[in-house]
């Protein structure tokens, strides 16, 4: 079944033309009954006329009779007084009296036989069957006519009915369609007709059921990433320790083995760090606390912290623009500048530029970090921002070490901020330039879900 | 110095006391709060480092109680906890750094010897950057072992600068140590004094950070 639409409509026109034509044909047979009594009493009446008809010496008398009606009278012995013009020679019936259907001169016929003691004379008339029917047929198809020419109309009308009636079902699968995937609010349909209430109830539950499961997935996600910080330390204070407990044996170099395993140990870290940044920014979660925050002072507060990894790798870091007020989540914002930086960073080769900038239009305040690093394709930027998502896989071309979860953490805190990140080319030509737009500060006030927890 | 971890997690407990006593210092340990009061009264440490999440009792609690007790211990804060809330509550609590899990050994070591210079505590109150040396306590600055005359606002900056070395200041944290003087400052007063100590010492001894702030240059 395609459309319920289509499929009422098509019952529904077929149940009322079924019962018309069975109604029809009721009228038809109760008519035709009537008819043929009333014909009847008519042959009978004619019978009745023709009896006391005067007849010549000779008979038979031949009478015009342009009616299509024939007439026979005949005598108790067997003797034909009286015919019309089209009637046989031979008795159309047998002498008996009644109403018969006879056949004669290529047609069907009914008949009355009477026979009258009075005059002694037997009476048959005949008339043509067919031409009653005819009548019958007009009768019927004057009565049905209408019917068939409303059909149409009621077929609108229900077209036009049904479509009123599920005017709900069609709001409610808008209201499912505009969900977006990560939305598990209740559906909005206020007051459902009966016969959606389960479904809309059913289907609460469900996104009930699925945003509890989803919250504790995430808190479970969280917590373990959290719980995972401590023995994670205590692994890099070990390394440490068998890094210097080695060095007092003076060996001639230091094992590999160590420097790889404290390169590992670090990776863990940092994708830990990364995982308990990403869920427990998720918006609808995270328990911001917005206050009006200059966006220059937390961009030179983050880059102050992160500074010691741009020298690592010689790179000039600029920060440019003017005080730029937002309101935002202090905590939240540091994280998001720490993974931009921290991409900056790491995707921009030995000395190369990275300039942060702040800028207040009356639109709102932009974010702006560019670097000088190899970019990436304008077909790559919807798929950055997916988990684990990297760029050439995890061979990448600069070899740097990432998880993959920076911009989608990034992203997070762009949406608690009801603020939009956009990825471009940097203004050193090649490079990676990513923009955040924070709304106009009262746009932003509580943020997506900031109210929560 | 004396050191008291109180840490209930038993590895990493192990794993910083042995890199403590490489580095020197002498190390108590203590798995729960309530043994780590009774130690701290009893072994008077000059540093403390503390975890918040303790199994008999909240780590902010034991550094209340300390302080209750009139215990003036320094105390790291040294946690998985990495929320503003929990830091500002430490901190509060009477905390004088934090630390969050996991961290580099090296700048749990850098932290405890800024607290140690903080309390004019042994040998670490004297800070060695490539030849020039600057004596906390004697506020005495030499390079090469010749003296360098500086006046007190720009000890102040460089003690700032020095305390933790490789670190960017802003010029807004560097107005912050000349207001704690009780003083006025101009718009252009930091600026004028990294000048001067670029020309007492030598000017690629602090580096500008284009829109950041301040740091050590390169050793010499």
């Amino acid at each position: 079944m395609k459309s319920i639409r289509i499929f009422l409509l098509i019952a529904l026109l077929s149940t009322i033309t079924l019962v018309n034509f069975l109604s029809a044909l009721h009228g038809y047979r109760a008519s035709m009954a009537e008819a043929q009594r009333l014909f009847d009493r008519q042959l009978a009446a004619t019978a009745r006329l023709l009896v006391d008809m005067p007849v010549p010496d000779e008979p038979p008398l031949v009478v015009a009779q342009a009616e299509p009606l024939v007439l026979q009278v005949w005598s108790a012995e067997g003797e034909m007084l009286l015919r019309s013009a089209d009637a046989p020679l031979q008795p159309i019936s047998e002498f008996e009296s009644g109403y018969r259907e006879v056949n004669f001169s290529g047609y069907r016929w009914r008949s009355v036989t009477e026979f009258f003691p009075a005059s002694s004379r037997w009476v048959i008339v005949a008339e043509r069957a067919d031409l009653r029917y005819q009548l019958a047929e007009k009768v019927i198809l004057e009565s049905v006519m209408p019917i068939l020419l409303g059909l149409p109309v009621a077929g609108l009308l229900i077209w036009l009915l049904i479509g009123w009636g599920l005017s709900s079902l069609r709001q409610l699968a808008e209201a499912l369609q505009d969900k977006r995937a990560e939305d598990l609010s209740p559906l909005p349909l206020q007051d459902p007709p009966e016969e959606l209430e389960p479904v809309v109830k059913s289907t609460n539950a469900l996104l009930a059921r699925l945003r509890a499961s989803f919250e504790r997935e995430r808190r479970f996600s969280a917590d373990a990433a959290h719980e995972l910080r401590t023995p994670i330390a205590a692994i890099q204070v070990h390394a440490h320790n068998l890094d210097s407990e080695l060095r007092q044996y003076k060996l001639a170099q230091t094992p590999e083995s160590l420097g790889k395993l404290q390169g590992s140990i670090e990776r863990m870290a940092h994708l830990v760090e990364q995982m308990l940044d990403l869920f427990r920014t998720t918006p609808e979660h995270y328990p911001a606390r917005f206050e009006t925050l200059d966006l220059q002072l937390l961009a030179r507060e983050a880059l102050a912290e992160q500074y010691g990894a741009f020298a690592a790798k010689n790179q000039t870091v600029e920060l440019t623009g003017t005080r730029s007020s937002v309101r935002g989540d202090r905590f939240a914002l540091m994280i998001l500048l720490k993974n931009l930086l921290n991409n900056a960073c790491k995707y921009t080769p030995d000395a190369g530029r990275i300039e942060v900038s702040t800028t207040s239009a009356d639109g709102g305040t932009t974010l702006r970090v560019e670097d000088s690093g190899p970019g990436i394709p304008a077909a790559e930027y919807d798929r950055i921002f997916e988990r684990f998502y990297r760029v050439g896989g995890d061979r990448h071309a600069t070899t740097a070490e990432g998880c993959g979860l920076g911009l989608s953490i990034v992203r997070h805190i762009a949406q608690l901020h009801r603020a939009q990140v956009r990825l471009g080319q940097s203004r050193f030509g090649h490079g990676l330039a990513v923009e955040v737009e924070f709304p106009q500060e009262t746009a932003a006030e509580g943020g997506a879900g900031g109210h929560h927890g | 110095m004396r050191i008291l971890l109180i840490e209930d997690d038993q590895s990493l407990a192990d794993g910083i006391a042995t890199a403590l006593r490489h580095t020197g210092y002498a190390v108590d340990r203590a798995e729960t709060g309530a043994a780590g009061i009774s130690l701290a009264q009893a072994a008077r440490p000059d540093v403390i480092i503390l975890d918040l999440g303790l199994p008999d009792m909240d780590g902010v609690d034991v550094l209340k109680q300390l302080r209750r007790k009139s215990i003036s211990s320094s105390v790291l804060i040294l946690t998985a906890r990495d929320d503003l809330p929990s830091k500002i509550g430490g901190l509060d609590a009477g905390a004088d750094d934090y630390l969050t899990k996991p961290f580099a050994v090296d700048e749990l070591l850098a932290r405890l010897r800024a607290l140690e210079r903080r309390a004019g505590l042994g040998l670490s109150a004297e800070i060695q950057v490539g030849d020039v040396s600057i004596n906390l306590a004697s506020h005495e600055v030499t390079r090469a072992g010749e003296s360098i005359k500086l006046s007190r606002r720009e000890f102040t900056l460089l003690r700032a600068l020095a305390e933790r070395p490789g670190h960017i200041l802003s010029r807004e944290q560097l107005e912050d140590k000349l207001y704690s003087w009780g003083e006025e400052v101009a718009s252009n007063t930091v600026d004028v004094h990294i000048h001067n100590l670029r020309k007492k010492i030598y000017p690629e001894f602090i580096q500008t950070i284009r829109g950041v702030g301040y740091k050590l240059g390169p050793a010499k």
